[in-house]
């Protein structure tokens, strides 16, 4: 049995665990199906020992759990990003790191034999020189290395500290503490903190979904995609039935909710000439294909199309272009302008009307009106009427709220 | 290709980075505690071993059992390609300009060389999110702004004159202790103590679109109170209890959804989860809004006063619908 290592060579079978662990915080040992108990058992281990201070553990019949307490609202990071930091390496790769860079920093460039030479001279270490070369050109290739030919030699130096930039521009590090936490991508943010040795000590977040990072390897690779206008093959996975598929696309924008958590990439499909939409934590894998030469017209015609987009989907069941909705409330004028307002500032450009005193239409035109049945909800207790293009939505929802209404009714009343 | 899995931001690399760049002698007790503080939680026992002789070699053990550094304290790791990008990327926001101005963001941009930004703001599209967000570029917000994230980092005391949601005009010497942004509703609240419940802080939350006014008192504070025991204690002793059918897709919804509360769910039986969240006051409205969203799929339990907010809905809905 192989000694236990809490880092590991590969991120995308922890970020199934993780994201499980995270999201399925409900779920005892057995039931992580698919898994085998040491596999769960080294998981586990790993896990508390990236996110110590947020795992918890619960006891039940089934036996016990653990799960993942992280109040969001309350972090100056995000923990999960530690999960990125767990990258298994070779004695060689570290010692090669930090006697390199120090060896450089004290001599300035040299050649990678001069360097080998400098490693053993100054430090004792012996490493081969294709060994150090191989390290030299992969930092050049990272951006921490400059290389430069003199003569017929190549010279490795250092690149410049980070540190004289933020000296330079001290906003500009209160610009990280606040993106780190926010932006797509924010991992990146925490390195350059941790490499300037700083911490978050300004900013909170509300509304965010840490879970998110997870898809980072995934999303990185879909902007790449997109900032090269090309097409991609995305590799996906069920979330219903475990089936993994790929699907040919244009990728086009990254569809993000700011209230359920779900986050999807947007991909033109040629075959079928419409736009789709696929949950970013379904991606499994992509690869970047050609170029797009029609990518601008695209990216265009997404744009106007967003409008009348409720969400992210392009097309409903009635096989017709638009669903017309309309909700009639009420809403005391005098009490209740925050109600209004959120008509104002949720409902998309609908339109809003008053047709009486204390009662209002709100009117909109979108491809799938059944994705607006959640938001509809939200105003139980107002709505006097429900019109829509769409039966199914009015179907369900009256069905939906008879059977809420019985739930906590039907027995006292 | 560059990933983001990487060894260079590996936290064992990080932590002897932060190790040697700060001193060169130190003692074990010292190591130790610094292992623990920075890195995970089993780190000590690979990392400890690791660095003297009989590993890496980056210290050697003098008599007294102290640990000298072999590498230079001026060490430092230059940025990769990708870090570059990413500071880039957020140059390109629209909130960059409440820290840096146009000829500032310009000379960052310059000296940051080559690199490509990761992504355009445009990329993204977030779908529902409120179409009334703060002006980030309103010269008194910004000049605001920058007052409050100075006197948070000089934990200085400011008068604040604040235009509630009402109308109001009120003036309060507040302490700012953090600012927080919210990404479904675009914009920034302070999140403030007042100067007169320092003892037993209650952390305020003031909208920054609806400051009027900053007065630097020149007073400071010796520390921050600790916001996060202030918030905890804010949250309601008995949290939300909902019960969870998972049909329709409802638990990984839910539990997806709900994820940035302090959450704990179990399985209570065949395809009910039983999960608790923790709120306050603040956040009651907008969890009773998401609890509604769900419809039948998820049933409330408690606590009292959640259940009885949203009884009163259904039963004005039910009446609506019984007047049609």
């Amino acid at each position: 049995m192989s000694e236990f290592n809490e880092l590991i060579k590969s991120f995308s079978k922890s970020r199934e665990f993780v994201r499980d662990f995270f999201v399925y915080g409900f779920k005892t040992r057995d039931e992580f199906a698919g898994w085998s108990s040491r596999t769960y058992d080294n998981e586990r281990r790993r896990l508390e020992s990236w996110l110590s201070g947020y795992v918890r553990q619960d006891y039940t019949e089934k036996g016990k759990n653990i799960y993942l307490s992280i109040d969001s609202n309350l972090l100056d990071t995000n923990p999960l990003y530690r999960v990125w930091k767990a990258k298994s390496f070779t004695d060689n790769d570290i010692m090669l790191h930090f006697y390199i860079i120090d060896f450089l920093l004290k001599e300035g460039g040299r050649t990678a034999d001069g360097i080998t030479d400098g490693l053993l001279d100054r430090y004792g270490v012996f490493i081969d020189a294709q060994t150090v070369r191989r390290k030299c050109n992969e930092y050049a290739g990272e951006g921490i290395f400059r290389k430069t030919k003199e003569g017929r030699e190549i010279v490795y130096s250092l690149n410049a500290s980070p540190r004289g930039l933020f000296d330079e521009y001290p906003a500009l590090l209160a610009a990280v503490k606040l993106y780190q936490l926010i932006s797509p991508l924010g991992v990146l943010g925490s390195t350059v903190m941790e490499n300037l040795g700083f911490k978050n000590d300004l900013f909170r977040v509300k509304h965010s979904f840490f879970a998110h990072t997870l898809e980072d390897e995934v999303l990185l690779e879909l902007l790449r995609a997109m900032r090269k206008e090309s097409a991609a093959a995305i590799k996906l996975k069920s979330s219903k039935n475990e089936k993994e598929h790929e699907q040919d696309g244009v990728p086009l924008g990254i569809f993000t909710s700011t209230r359920t958590g779900r986050r999807y990439v947007c991909l033109y499909i040629e075959e079928k000439k419409r736009f789709v939409c696929f949950r970013l934590d379904a991606v499994k894998a992509v690869s970047v294909g050609d170029k797009c030469t029609e990518y601008g017209e695209l990216r265009e015609k997404l744009d106007k199309n967003k409008s009348r987009a409720w969400g992210v989907s392009f097309h409903n069941d009635n096989r017709t272009h638009t669903e017309r909705v309309k909700l009639t409330v009420r809403i005391d004028e005098k009490t209740e302008e925050h109600i209004l307002n959120r008509f104002k500032r949720e409902g998309k450009g609908g339109a809003l009307s008053r047709i009486a005193p204390d009662i209002f239409t709100y009117e909109t035109e979108v491809f799938d009106a059944n994705e607006m049945l959640p938001w509809i909800r939200s105003f139980t207790g107002r709505i006097i009427k429900l019109e829509s293009d769409s039966e199914k939505l009015c179907r369900l929802f009256k069905r939906d709220f008879c059977e809420t209404y019985k739930m906590y009714f039907d027995a006292e009343e | 290709m560059a990933e983001i899995f990487s060894e260079v931001y590996n936290c064992y690399f990080q932590v002897i980075k932060s190790l040697i760049e700060k001193k060169d002698r130190i003692s074990k007790k010292e190591l130790d505690f610094r292992i623990r503080d920075e890195g995970f939680e089993e780190s000590l026992f690979y990392l400890f071993p690791k660095l003297a002789k009989d590993g890496w070699g980056f210290y050697e053990k003098d008599g007294a059992g102290v640990f000298k550094s072999r590498l230079s304290t001026d060490f430092y790791v230059p940025f990769t390609d990708m870090q570059r990008s990413y500071l880039k990327t957020i140059l390109k926001d629209d909130k960059i300009r409440l820290f840096l101005d146009d000829k500032e963001i310009d000379c960052i941009n310059a000296a940051l060389g080559d690199a490509e930004p990761l992504y355009l703001p445009e990329d993204f599209y977030y779908y529902d999110r409120f179409s009334d967000k703060d002006d980030y570029t309103d010269p008194k917000y910004i000049r605001h702004f920058r007052m409050l994230l100075e006197a948070i980092e000089n934990r200085e005391y400011l008068d604040i004159d604040y235009e509630s949601r009402t109308g109001q005009r009120v003036r309060h010497n507040y302490l700012p202790c953090r600012l927080e942004y919210s990404i479904k509703n675009d914009r920034f609240r302070l999140l403030a103590v007042d100067k007169h419940a320092l003892r037993n802080p209650r952390v305020e939350t003031l909208n920054l679109n609806r400051i009027t006014q900053i007065i630097p008192s020149g007073e400071t504070a010796e520390r921050l109170p600790d916001i996060n025991r202030a918030l905890k204690r804010s949250y309601y002793k008995e949290p939300a209890r909902i019960l969870i059918k998972n049909r329709r897709n409802a638990l990984e919804r839910a539990m997806l959804q709900f994820a940035n509360y302090d959450m704990h769910t179990r399985k209570i039986d065949g395809d009910t989860y039983e999960c608790l969240i923790y709120y306050n006051k603040r956040t009651e409205t907008e969890l009773l809004i998401e609890v509604l969203s769900f419809g039948p799929m998820i049933k409330v339990v408690g606590n009292e006063d959640f259940l009885r907010l949203l009884k009163e809905r259904l039963r004005r809905q039910y009446a609506m619908f019984e007047g049609e």
